[in-house]
């Protein structure tokens, strides 16, 4: 194939997208949503742990009837709390605004729960009064178990396990957090760019430049034009994503982490557990490069698809509905994924395995958690890298016949009878 | 390559759908400098000749060359391409679509963007640079249409059906423009069912009828082909009984008379005179192309099935 004009075609797809304001505002319109909803969420954590440190190195008033007998009232006293004469009135004072706070604590506070009645001081900040109620009773039993670690053991303790198959140490999730990556990259470029991918072959047609444009260069240059122009624009986009997501993971650590603890969530943030980005992350270079393999067969096999389809239609809106079949194509394995982990090897898993439609999602998901056989990831691999190629010859066929039919639907066997009935097509 | 060698050559070309076939065993050629007519009904074949030497369709049989070998886009032509179905990137820039186009057809971009410019101005676009195609009326675009054909001066016009869907402003641009590129010496195919922007501006003519060559030579040795030539006649008296001429039309005192082969018009006028018929002017004129189109056709140019 010659690549005369490929230069110039990609140049103008590529420049004409960036330089449309839609597109960065579409594409910086996720980040900053993203952005809010951390802030929001960083905003809310915080709330709730300083009003929980508030708690702790202030006393807060409250008062509170005990019905267990398990509240030490030296404990109570110390957090602000008295006992109340009567709950009923107690509790009738907070709801008419003469106090704060009254816990109604039950006879067996493990089977029934802790009756709350309290100010509202708004959705996040009234999670304090569930803290004081659980630290109230905490602190009480640890002052008459007297041992701080069989408290620890009671309210939970963590665990790690070391898991072995066939001799060796098996990685577990951690090592499937970076072969996962992949799975999510899929899914991501096929929904962000596969309507920019279907509209590759019609816009042309939409606006009948086919003729004029046929004249200066191949249909193949074009199109392989147009599909590269797609990738930079989505590499470009992934970047407007990523980088301000690293950029704030690197530059404000503790902020994701942060963000990850709920309103009732009373752990400090010294204690909050790692977050997934900064944990234990396992490296299998087998499978991410499986991974890798898969996606990009995977990737070019819906390409070859969309740049199809777009090739029988006549316009945009005709394509569109198309894509939908194939979005429905790669959410299918998901909703068999419960069935494809606990029986790999079973019918429909191999189905679904290998059926090239479906085959991506299913074999990277399994190639995640170690369900797939080396063997087999290359050869799901294999048959993806072939169907894309086959797709791709198919849609610059197509092309070729139905880039001039303006207004009806292409029929892929008179295109393909035509295609052949012509020598040097 | 020779200045005598032809532009287009068409040898046997054939050119089936499926089961039908649209073009059969056609052979034309169009010689540098001038300007050639395509012509035809609806659904002769035109078009897809033209696409057919510009490699959008392959030939089902036979030899189309563009500058003795087959067209090729990647090749160093000089080609403008007005086709039939036409369009722009209607979304885009005006100049930014010009300057893509004229990348296409190799120009530098620096190079494509500045004729654009100078182009967009002589046709009184040029504050419409940076506006988008979709916010320009419909003459605007068909003039951005029309530069987007032309640029870079090129030395083969193909021009499909060229005023079709033009306003008179537009058309009489077209024509002005494409009478410029050829006293420049340009090439230049014309596809059109009109036949008066064919008498003048064709130097020779192909008809083409269920795809294959019904006429083919000089506009002059078609319209001769198809009659030895037409007299419009005002007279008094009755005209005498029709000897090698027939009248088309025939009014009290003006009659419009078609020669048969082999009558000339001098023949014509002493058999009116002869019968006494008072001639008070007599014009002799060639058949012109509608006529010739009826004839073959059987209907007005730009009637008929398609």
């Amino acid at each position: 194939m010659k690549l005369h004009n490929l230069g110039t075609v990609l140049g103008f797809e590529v420049r004409r997208t960036l330089t449309k304001p839609s597109f960065w505002l579409t594409s910086l319109s996720i980040p900053l949503l993203m952005v809010v909803i951390f802030a929001l969420m960083f905003w809310s954590n915080s709330s709730a742990l300083s009003s929980v440190d508030t708690q702790r190195g202030e006393k807060q008033a409250f008062t509170y009837a005990d019905s267990s007998g398990l509240v030490s009232p030296t404990v109570a006293a110390e957090m602000g709390g008295t006992r109340a004469a009567d709950a009923t009135a107690a509790a009738q004072a907070v709801r008419e605004g003469r106090a704060e706070v009254h816990l109604d604590i039950p006879a067996d506070p493990t089977r029934e729960a802790v009756h709350i009645v309290a100010e509202d001081v708004g959705l996040i900040q009234s999670g304090q009064w569930h803290a004081l109620a659980r630290d109230l009773l905490e602190r009480s039993a640890s002052e008459r178990i007297g041992d701080s670690r069989l408290v620890g053991v009671l309210t939970g303790v963590s665990t790690d396990a070391e898991l072995w198959k066939d001799g060796h140490r098996s990685p577990g999730l951690a090592a499937a957090v970076v072969p996962g990556l992949f799975l999510v990259l899929l899914y991501m470029g096929v929904l962000m760019l596969g309507q920019q991918m279907l509209n590759i072959t019609v816009e042309e047609k939409e606006n009948r430049v086919t003729e004029m444009i046929l004249t200066t260069l191949d249909p193949r240059v074009l199109i392989v034009g147009k599909v590269l122009a797609v990738f930079a624009v989505g590499i470009v986009q992934a970047m407007v994503l990523l980088v301000p997501a690293v950029l704030v993971g690197v530059l404000f650590p503790g902020l994701l982490g942060a963000a990850t603890a709920g309103p009732g969530n009373t752990l400090p943030a010294d204690e909050m557990p790692p977050l997934a980005l900064g944990g234990e992350v396992l490296i299998d270079p087998v499978r991410i490069v499986l991974a890798a393999l898969i996606f990009t067969g995977g990737f070019l096999m819906f390409t070859g698809l969309l740049v199809a389809i777009g090739s029988i239609m006549p316009t945009a809106k005709d394509a569109g509905s198309a894509f939908g079949a194939v979005i429905l194509a790669m959410f299918l394995p998901l909703y068999t994924a419960t069935m494809v982990i606990n029986d790999p090897t079973s019918v429909v898993s191999e189905f679904l395995t290998w059926f090239p439609l479906t085959a991506p999602v299913t074999a990277l998901l399994r190639n995640a958690l170690g369900l797939l056989p080396v063997w087999q990831g290359v050869a799901v691999a294999l048959v993806l890298f072939a169907f894309a190629s086959a797709l791709v010859w198919l849609g610059v066929r197509l092309f070729r016949q139905g880039s001039i039919s303006y207004d009806k639907r292409l029929s892929i066997g008179k295109a393909l009878r035509a295609s052949r009935s012509r020598p040097g097509s | 390559m020779s200045d005598t060698t032809p532009v287009m050559e068409v040898r046997d070309f054939t050119m089936e759908f499926g089961d039908k076939r649209v073009v059969d065993g056609l052979g034309f050629e169009v010689r540098p400098g001038e300007t050639f007519g395509l012509l035809g009904a609806n659904g002769s074949g035109k078009t897809t000749t033209v696409r057919a030497l510009l490699g959008i369709y392959t030939p089902t049989a036979g030899e189309l060359l563009v500058h003795g070998r087959p067209f090729d886009p990647a090749g160093d032509y000089s080609l403008g391409y007005l086709p039939e179905e036409r369009g722009l990137y209607r979304k885009e820039k005006v100049l930014d679509v010009m300057t893509y186009f004229g990348q296409l057809k190799g120009m530098e971009r620096s190079r494509a963007a500045l004729w654009s410019q100078h182009y967009l101005e002589r046709v009184g676009l040029g504050d419409k640079g940076n506006a988008k195609l979709t916010t320009l009326s419909g003459g605007q675009q068909q003039k951005v249409q029309l530069g987007v054909t032309i640029m870079d001066n090129p030395s083969l016009l193909i021009l499909d059906e060229p005023t079709k869907g033009f306003d008179p402003v537009n058309r009489r641009l077209l024509l002005d423009l494409v009478e410029a590129q050829r006293a420049a010496g340009a090439t230049v195919v014309i596809i059109t069912h009109q036949m008066d922007e064919v008498e003048r501006l064709c130097d020779r003519v192909l008809l083409l009828k269920d795809g294959r060559a019904e006429a083919y030579g000089t506009v002059a040795e078609v319209q001769d082909s198809y009659g030895a030539g037409l007299v419009r006649l005002h007279f008094t008296g009755t005209l005498p009984e029709p000897r090698g001429w027939r009248p088309l039309t025939l009014e009290r005192n003006y009659a419009e008379i078609e020669l048969a082969e082999g009558t000339d018009a001098q023949a014509l006028l002493r058999q009116l005179v002869d019968a006494g018929v008072t001639v008070r002017s007599f014009d002799a004129a060639r058949t012109s192309m509608e006529q010739v189109f009826l004839k073959i056709y059987g209907h007005q140019p730009g009637e008929g099935a398609a």
